[in-house]
């Protein structure tokens, strides 16, 4: 079970219709780095820029000279090249500053610069990933964006309750099959088996993650996956077995689906987004909460 | 803290940190805030602002620091948008990029770079005095933000 037609499919039975979509580069703007004054400056490089009009500090590049991955601007850390959809979770936090915030999968690190740059550099964020090289990573990309407020383990995410700690938000950008916007090869190795492997690792890091959330906390959980295995049905799940429930969020992108190949799904997943690839690349988020009845 | 206090004063400047709040992993320091200090444990990878290494008794500054030395009073030079882009593509500067001298000027001396909006763009040590005309390179590149670049290319 696997190849193009299988998920193309797969995709037209979820309500969507294929269509080849290429990904459009975008950028962020470190706002507590960068001055107001800041696109302006962008602009006389010669980068054409247009704003995300769902995202608050984003801009796609519409046209540029060079690589906007090599100008002393971005070497400064006043901006980080991040996608579009990939902006939307770490926005969906309410009143980031001075929190105790888990970055679960974090490396590369664009998230966790988003968040510390949201929290302006107030509070702590704990880092985590489970590739010393993806460290190495996300501490370069600490150190570019001017980040203060972070500490880095390697360490996976399955067994953050080491630290004893409790966190007031958890961001858990789960590793996830990806999806063909960002990979051109996406259809030739991707199957099934790969999806339902990586949403039984999935439901492992939500069951640590609900074990190290406050009761008062939130866990934004978000994937690049267009499978329902990984989103849905992974929240219906937490839904019944991890007593969490979902929030309502205000954010680009659909609906999620409350019914999926037939089965019934709790209908607030409903309130979780799921991104059909066009303007941005594949993805879901949601909003989590731990249910007043599991405190 | 010693290395980076005299790697401070190559600056003509000094900066004030918290003994109590720099920790060392490894060849590594890092300077830490109070909430950082509470939740730390020792195993970790990065934390709070990284300072520099050491290595073979050697200091080599973050640009986090270079940037907390450019905030003070200390030895400085402007450069012109060519010379910064030469600059972060890591060659030398020559004369006649400088477009600001503050500090010293003399041979031999530590100086930060920055461009025309104040940003450090890393340092270099000056090779001849910088208060008597001369063509070609006057400042060595010893570090500078392309860093960021090469090392992404290093770890790919």
């Amino acid at each position: 079970m696997s190849g193009k037609e299988f998920f193309v499919t797969r995709y037209e039975k979820l309500g969507w219709r294929y269509e080849d979509v290429k990904p459009r580069q975008a950028i962020r703007i470190n706002s507590v780095n960068a001055k107001v004054v800041f696109i302006k400056r962008l602009q006389s490089l010669g980068i054409k820029l247009e704003k995300i009009p769902f995202l608050r500090n984003g801009y796609w590049i519409q046209k540029s000279k060079f690589s906007v991955g090599a100008t002393s601007e971005y070497l400064l850390g006043l901006y980080s090249i991040q996608e579009a959809a990939a902006q939307i979770p770490a926005t969906l936090f309410t009143k980031l500053k001075d929190k105790v915030v888990l970055d679960d999968c974090a490396a590369p690190g664009g998230k966790t610069v988003q968040i510390a740059d949201l929290m302006r550099n107030t509070g702590a964020i704990i880092a985590l990933d489970i590739k010393r090289r993806r460290l190495i990573a996300l501490s370069n990309h600490l150190e570019r964006c001017h980040v203060k407020n972070t500490i880095a383990y390697y360490m996976d995410a399955r067994r953050v309750s080491r630290l004893k700690m409790k966190f007031d938000r958890i961001l858990l950008d789960v590793p996830c099959s990806g999806n063909f916007v960002t990979d051109k090869n996406w259809f030739k190795k991707r199957t099934i088996k790969d999806v339902e492997r990586n949403a039984r690792l999935q439901r492992e890091i939500l069951t640590e993650a609900a074990k190290v959330l406050k009761n008062d906390g939130e866990i934004v959980y978000a994937t690049c996956s267009l499978e329902p295995e990984e989103n849905e049905l992974n929240i219906d799940w937490a839904i019944k077995s991890l007593k969490l429930k979902v929030e309502k969020i205000n954010c680009y992108g659909e609906k999620a689906l409350t019914s999926v190949f037939g089965k019934k799904l709790d209908s607030s997943i409903e309130h979780c987004r799921r991104i059909w690839p066009g303007q941005t690349q594949g993805f879901f988020v949601c909003k989590l909460k731990k249910c007043v009845c599991a405190q | 803290m010693t290395q980076i206090k005299d790697f401070v004063s190559r600056f003509q400047t000094r900066i004030s940190l918290d003994e109590n709040l720099i920790v060392k992993r490894r060849d590594r320091y890092f300077l830490l805030n109070d909430s950082l200090k509470r939740l730390i444990s020792k195993d970790f990878f990065y934390a709070g602002t990284y300072l520099g290494k050491t290595k073979r008794g050697k200091f080599f500054p973050s640009f986090n620091l270079l940037r907390m030395i450019a905030g003070k009073k200390a030895n400085k030079v402007i450069v012109d948008k060519k010379t910064e882009w030469l600059f972060i593509c890591g060659r030398d500067i020559f004369q006649k990029g400088i477009m600001k001298v503050m500090g010293s000027k003399r041979k031999g001396d530590y100086t930060l770079i920055l461009n025309q909006y104040d940003e450090c763009l890393g340092f270099g040590k000056i090779l001849f005095n910088l208060d008597k005309a001369k063509d070609g390179v006057v400042i060595e590149n010893i570090s500078d933000i392309g860093d960021f670049l090469r090392r992404e290319k290093q770890h790919c």
